[in-house]
């Protein structure tokens, strides 16, 4: 689920080869491409903000995607209740202007903006909101938004069909929309910032079906004007947008199919603005040139990369096995074989998430004490576990450190490289992997979305991949879920967070950092370090092409 | 003339003979560990040093003793591969070739169609099904490039197979197997080593592609295009990575192709 997203940012590293014999290919028949821009339809000197993307979006449904690349597209399409800053992780108005919970956090209620309207210039209300969250519960949608909304009041009794309406959303009058939930859920507002619960025609919907995500309407500053599959994305100023001033360029052009070389080497011949993930091919040499350093932007991002062990196969049952592993992995070192993209973990929780414990020590790298603790677990030197990571180059270059590591304390790693649907497929299955390369990216900024959704009994099977339980854990998580007063709430996620790292179901290795490169003449972008990067606020200055 | 092919053979077995020799010696010839980090270079591969004379990669780890270590895979992947590659080749060719007809026809239909398929892209796909393995690359390269070989051989077959010694043994009373064996076989040796040889080099480059598209041998086995393959994200600031790793392969296939060819010309001289 959020971990496919996560994912989404490497790339496999059979498709990374073939990238390698297609841009060849592609640069020859690129290069006597006309401008992009042209037979666009756009007014001769309209800004026109170039990216190029390895693969096609999978979808622009709000519904349906659940992944980076659809949500950097829709996050521009639609409009949602609140949203995040461009660069920060709290809430904010977007169509929305002021929203209140009740002291219980069962009641939520939002007032809307009058002046919003679809690009095709219907004004939007509180019912295409509604319409919107109905269609996620809808089970004829297929959502994977699902989960977040099955606590709203009469949920239940709308997925099975016994209702039109979901109960518990209220609309009092068209610009005032009232949520009831089932369960306290301080978090809930959070949950309508993901484009699942943005603003969608329902004319449009019913117009197209199934087909509604190569026709979509929104109200967000963007609009779309062209989807070639597997070719490009062209979105256009949204005339109709709320906010006066943006966007501020006249139209993103998205080439589809450029991988991350021929992507490079359309940056460098000045043919796109803005790059997503530098190739790591290039980032040393990115690194050490000033004129290039200078046009980086990076960003820690909210999540962590971990070495499962499963807590229900021997040895690894034996938290003394776990520890050893925690104090044999030289975690400096995979930093600086990431060239510095990454910052080391100490615990589950990254750094820039609030609640974070910057108490926590975690553990120092420290082969002889491992290697103790390996001893006194009784491991032989006939240890050969299996590590499964996703097959991409850089994956497989952090997992040979971490052999290299585990061999100066007795322990022979094989590696398994696979692609990353079977090893998702085969890290639930319990018993099956004892160790595994994984991450986790927030999608909400608290930590019940760590701590709870990783490392709680109730998620066996589904992302406590670890097959970890501790009774004490599960209590605290239990007891801070519903808690409005932060400060309580992460006290008790920073003791549930302590009992965890010193149980050590995983190797807590690193938070990594992203960063893109952009044209000396892009002005205004910003990362997020939750979301994809905005471009509303984003404009161009004069250049040549 | 036949002075010229006897030194090109010369100087391919003598190449021949020095890889076996580094493969077989690599605990005594490499000066470290190829696994272990023997530099603090991680993330930031050092160039050719003394103390280093191929430098060290991203992991902190001796290129030098890695190529060494690299020849005993390619060199075991590339002559089992051939092994394979012959036992099925001369197989479907001898028997294609000596029984003709029928036989003749299905054999060598078969191996059109076994032709046509691209050879990378059928040993991409048996890899990817069969997970990598020292064992699964070896099995994969035989399947895909006996075809070539199986012709040939084929060739040899059907105009042995009407010669006078086969026909006299044939009316001795020697059964087919005993023909194709004894009499058949030995006459299409020379041709099946040339070929083995020359097919050696194929199956090198074939191994180092695998390993460049990520299917080779598992690590933390150094294979030289695995060496190069992860070389490629260090191209710009280090190209040293992937240089000597690219030599070896150069040496390596430039030996069995000078060992064939010089066979071969001295056979056709």
């Amino acid at each position: 689920m959020k971990c496919a997203r996560l994912a989404s940012a490497y790339r496999g590293r059979a498709a990374g080869a073939i990238w390698m014999l297609a841009a060849a290919a592609m640069l020859l028949a690129v290069s006597g491409c006309s401008r992009e821009g042209d037979g666009l339809g756009l007014p001769k000197g309209s800004s026109v903000l170039r990216l190029a993307d390895a693969d096609d979006v999978p979808t622009l449904d709000p519904a349906v995607g659940y992944d980076t690349l659809s949500w950097s597209f829709e996050q521009e399409i639609f409009s949602t209740l609140v949203r995040y800053g461009d660069a920060d992780i709290e809430l904010h108005p977007d169509v929305a202007l002021s929203w209140e919970s009740s002291p219980d956090a069962t009641v939520f209620t939002f007032h809307l903006r009058k002046d919003v309207r679809f690009s095709n210039g219907r004004p939007v209300t509180a019912r295409d909101f509604r319409y919107e969250i109905e269609r996620v519960l809808s089970p004829a949608t297929r959502s994977k938004g699902i989960e977040y909304f099955r606590s709203i009041a009469g949920a239940g009794d709308f997925i099975a069909g016994r209702t039109r309406h979901v109960a518990g959303i209220v609309i009092p009058d068209p610009y005032t929309i009232v949520f009831h939930l089932t369960a306290p859920d301080p978090l809930f507002a959070h949950k309508l910032a993901m484009p699942f619960a943005a603003a969608v025609p329902r004319e449009v919907v019913e117009r197209w079906g199934h087909d509604f995500s190569r026709h979509v309407v929104g109200s967000g500053p963007f609009m779309l004007k062209q989807w070639i599959g597997a070719e490009r994305i062209v979105l256009v100023k949204n005339p109709w947008y709320f906010v006066k001033g943006l966007p501020r360029v006249d139209a993103i052009v998205d080439q589809i199919g450029v991988g991350p070389e021929l992507g490079w080497l359309k940056f460098e011949a000045g043919q796109i603005d803005i790059l997503g993930g530098i190739p790591p091919a290039e980032f040393p040499y990115v690194m050490s040139t000033p004129r290039l350093r200078r046009l980086t932007l990076s960003q820690t991002t909210i999540s962590t990369t971990y070495l499962g062990m499963n807590c229900q196969m021997a040895p690894f049952t034996d938290v003394r096995v776990r520890r050893a592993f925690n104090y044999a992995v030289n975690k400096q070192k995979l930093i600086a074989v990431l060239n510095g993209r990454g910052v080391v973990a100490r615990g589950v929780m990254p750094p820039n998430l609030p609640g974070y414990d910057p108490g926590l020590r975690g553990y120092a790298y420290h082969p002889a004490r491992a290697r103790r603790l390996l001893e006194q677990a009784k491991i032989g030197p006939d240890f050969h576990p299996t590590l499964w990571l996703r097959a991409d180059p850089t994956t497989v270059i952090l997992a040979e450190s971490i052999q290299q590591d585990l061999e100066l304390v007795g322990v022979h790693l094989d590696l398994k490289p696979v692609a990353w649907g079977p090893l998702l497929e085969a890290i639930r299955q319990p018993h099956n992997v004892e160790l595994f390369l994984s991450g986790w990216e927030a999608d909400f900024p608290d930590p019940e979305n760590f701590l709870g959704v990783l490392l709680s009994k109730q998620q066996w099977g589904g992302n406590n991949d670890t097959f970890y339980s501790n009774p004490r854990v599960d209590e605290l998580l239990a007891e801070a879920a519903p808690m409005t007063d932060l400060k309580k709430r992460y006290k008790l996620y920073d003791q549930a967070e302590k009992i965890v790292v010193a149980d050590a179901p995983w190797v807590f290795l690193f938070h990594p950092v992203s960063y893109v490169i952009r044209q000396p003449w892009v002005h205004g972008v910003v990362l997020n370090p939750m979301r994809p990067t905005r471009f509303e606020r984003v404009w161009l200055s004069p250049h040549r092409e | 003339m036949k002075r010229r092919a006897g030194a090109m053979e010369l100087v391919g077995g003598a190449m021949v003979l020095s890889l076996i020799a580094v493969a077989l010696l690599a605990p005594w010839l490499a000066p470290h560990n190829p696994i272990r980090a023997v530099a603090p270079t991680f993330g930031n591969p050092a160039p050719p040093s003394w103390a280093f004379p191929m430098g060290t990669d991203e992991l902190g780890r001796d290129v030098l003793s890695r190529v060494i270590y690299g020849a005993r895979i390619s060199l075991t992947v590339g002559v089992a591969a051939m092994a394979i590659t012959m036992t099925i080749g001369v197989g479907i060719g001898l028997v294609a070739g000596f029984f003709g007809g029928t036989v003749d026809f299905l054999l060598m239909r078969f191996t059109d169609v076994m032709l046509t398929l691209p050879g990378l892209l059928l040993a991409m796909a048996f890899v990817s099904v069969l997970r990598p393995s020292l064992l699964s690359i070896l099995l994969v390269i035989g399947i895909v490039s006996w075809t070539g070989i199986a012709r040939v051989v084929r060739a040899e077959a059907l105009s042995m197979a009407q010669r006078d010694f086969v026909l006299g043994a044939r009316a001795l009373g020697a059964s087919s197997p005993r023909l194709i064996i004894c009499h058949v076989l030995p006459n299409v040796m020379p041709i099946i080593i040339v070929m083995a040889a020359l097919g050696t080099s194929g199956t090198l480059l074939l191994d180092a592609s695998l390993s460049f598209l990520g299917l080779g041998v598992p690590p933390p086995t150094p294979s030289w295009g695995r060496m190069i393959e992860q070389a490629t994200m260090y191209f710009r600031v280090a190209p040293w990575l992937a240089a000597f790793p690219g030599l070896a392969i150069f040496y390596a296939v430039l030996a069995f192709n000078l060992l064939g060819y010089g066979v071969l010309r001295r056979r056709s001289a």
